[in-house]
């Protein structure tokens, strides 16, 4: 019954290249399906893979020294981890939009936001200037940016961090990509700014039906603005699922985040942390990569690979072995 | 005011060129009592890290007093003159650019420690593994550089050395905001332990959550100015003025989660 999703990864695994042969696994197990319209949240610690992952759809990777080395990442109908720079050409920008980490760094400091829009607009269609300034000037009301004619003569440092990222937004969708993956967009910005901004992400999501990756490490944030969550922890997929039902997590990592929310916490009460640290690139052992930290952990947990999401196709998927024995969590 | 620790009134402070002023904190006071915990919130740029750096000693105001225990702070040429200095400790936002790369945990901490306590080498690297240890760090790490540390733990080596001084207030300067929630939830632990042994904290943050959490009162920032006060729950049940509302409404998902299947 359900239309093929728009992107669907299966088991990725991306390494960054170490020189004589030799490579250094960032992201191994990692599967994950979006259908069109809707707005994924992608979530898990810092080093966990989300960034590698997002680089993987915009096919940026090459730029870090980084390669896939298996799986595939089907995006309509093309294998995007089969493509070749030339199909990129295609993708990029055109049917895929990034929006950057750092809404700070992001514009160029020496051009106007005109010219990066214009830049954004014209990259693969030629247009006349004054179609083209007709577009810029409607991209900034798409993103709510008000006196455009002043603002496109400006530069970066004239605009505040949160103009700045309806810039970048701004030039993510320029082309009306079918899919807009945005890196922890409001990471440093104030939190009425984050509201702003999400607001946008989800009217654009609504107005021009576009899909939208969210990645954050931000459970609250995801929580509130997302239709489907994925879960990842030391490079792997975990749990993936619609909000609802990720909020009854079937995987003892996602357990442990939600019960370590501190927004949710009694005012002064012991909060509840994670067991140790994720283990680091290179240091991964054999089986679940949450074993060593996991309250319920088996002894057929620390063989093999690290375990696959399993579930329904487009439903609740875990990759935990004994999500049964959740309920006797400590 | 003599139970107050530290009480601050009318600070002001500017900076710019002559031509071109720009008030960063405008006329204002607080009091913080001991081993009390308050927090200050609001956006970037409303002041709040130029008031924290009043307070920890490091921002002579144009205007106003700091009294630490009556004491005026910035009474003579020098802020927190003679033993004064150790009493307030600060910790930075940036758990990555506040530590020496080429220095090991333990050597941070340890020179902290022998120059408040100008105690000898081997007591100083005692003192610092006992306080590295009660705050999660084990010995291995501890002779770890801060770059095969994670965010969190660099975090927590930060507060040790504050905490080397046997300080009465820390003031903390969004010290969660670059860390993950976990790690976040760790240092928030701690801190609730230090508050029980009696330590103050002036708790800086944008982060409404993390407020909630830890301080008994709050005071809201906007341009240079306090624009509410009071009891932390009081501010969040029942906001006054239109902005601390605008900041209460921005929190995402204050819904509750089911955390078991």
């Amino acid at each position: 019954m359900t239309a093929a999703p728009l992107v669907d990864i299966r088991d990725l695994k991306i390494g960054i290249e170490r020189g004589r042969g030799e490579k250094l696994v960032v992201v191994d197990s990692a599967s994950l399906r979006l259908r069109r319209g809707e707005m994924l949240g992608l979530i898990g610690e810092s080093g966990s893979g989300k960034t590698m992952l997002c680089r993987s759809l915009i096919g940026t990777l090459r730029r870090r020294g980084a390669v896939i080395l298996s799986g595939s990442i089907l995006f309509g109908d093309l294998d995007l981890a089969q493509a070749d720079e030339r199909i990129w050409r295609d993708v990029r920008g055109r049917r895929v939009g990034y929006v950057p980490q750092s809404a700070l760094a992001g514009p160029n400091p020496v051009m106007t936001i005109g010219a990066q829009l214009g830049e954004a607009i014209r990259r693969n269609a030629s247009g006349d200037s004054s179609a083209v300034a007709s577009r810029a000037r409607e991209l900034l009301d798409i993103v709510r940016i008000r006196r455009p004619d002043v603002v496109l003569k400006q530069y970066p440092n004239q605009l505040s961090g949160g103009m700045r990222q309806r810039v970048m937004i701004a030039c993510a969708i320029a082309q009306s990509p079918e899919l807009l993956v945005a890196d922890e967009p409001t990471t440093g910005l104030d939190v009425t700014v984050q509201a702003e901004i999400m607001k946008l992400l989800r009217d654009i999501r609504t107005d021009m039906g576009m899909s939208i990756i969210l990645v954050s490490h931000d459970l609250a944030l995801v929580d509130a603005v997302c239709d489907q969550i994925v879960v990842m922890h030391a490079g792997a997929c975990v749990e993936s699922g619609a909000v609802d039902q990720v909020a009854a997590p079937l995987h003892p990592y996602t357990a442990a985040l939600n019960r370590s929310r501190i927004e949710l916490a009694i005012p002064g009460s012991e909060l509840v942390t994670i067991k140790g640290q994720s283990p680091a690139v290179g240091s991964w052992q054999p089986g679940c990569r949450f074993a060593e930290r996991c309250g319920i952990v088996q002894a057929d947990c620390r063989v093999g690979g690290h375990p696959p999401l399993v579930g329904p196709a487009s439903g609740h998927r875990t990759s935990c072995l004994h999500p049964e024995l959740m309920a006797a969590m400590p | 005011m003599t139970d107050k620790l530290m009480s601050a009134t009318g600070l002001s402070v500017s900076f710019g060129s002559r031509a071109q002023r720009i008030a960063a904190v405008r006329d204002v006071s607080l009091t913080l009592g001991a081993g009390e915990s308050i927090g200050i919130v609001g956006e970037s740029g409303s002041g709040k890290s130029t008031l924290a750096r009043i307070l920890a000693g490091l921002q002579r105001p144009d205007a106003g007093t700091v009294l630490f225990r009556g004491q005026p702070v910035y009474a003579n040429g020098q802020a927190y003159a003679g033993d004064l200095r150790r009493q307030v400790q600060m910790v930075f936002q940036d758990p990555y650019g506040s530590l020496n790369p080429r220095m090991t945990a333990l050597a941070a901490v340890a020179e902290a420690c022998r120059f408040h306590d100008s105690c000898a080498a081997a007591a100083a690297q005692e003192k610092s593994l006992r306080l590295l240890a009660s705050m999660g760090i084990t010995p291995e790490d501890a002779r770890k550089k801060p770059r095969a540390l994670s965010g969190g733990q660099r975090q927590r080596v930060s507060v040790a050395r504050a905490l080397c001084a046997n300080p009465s207030i820390l003031v903390a300067d969004e010290p969660t905001s670059a860390i993950d929630q976990s790690a976040q939830a760790q240092l928030l632990n701690l801190f609730n332990g230090l508050i029980g042994r009696g330590l103050a904290i002036v708790l800086i943050s944008h982060d409404l959550a993390v407020i909630r959490y830890l301080a008994k009162r709050v005071y809201v920032m906007c341009e240079g100015v306090f624009v509410e006060s009071g009891t932390t729950l009081d501010v969040f049940d029942r906001p006054q003025h239109a902005y601390t509302k605008a900041l209460i409404a921005s929190i995402p998902g204050r819904k509750p989660r089911q955390t078991r299947p």
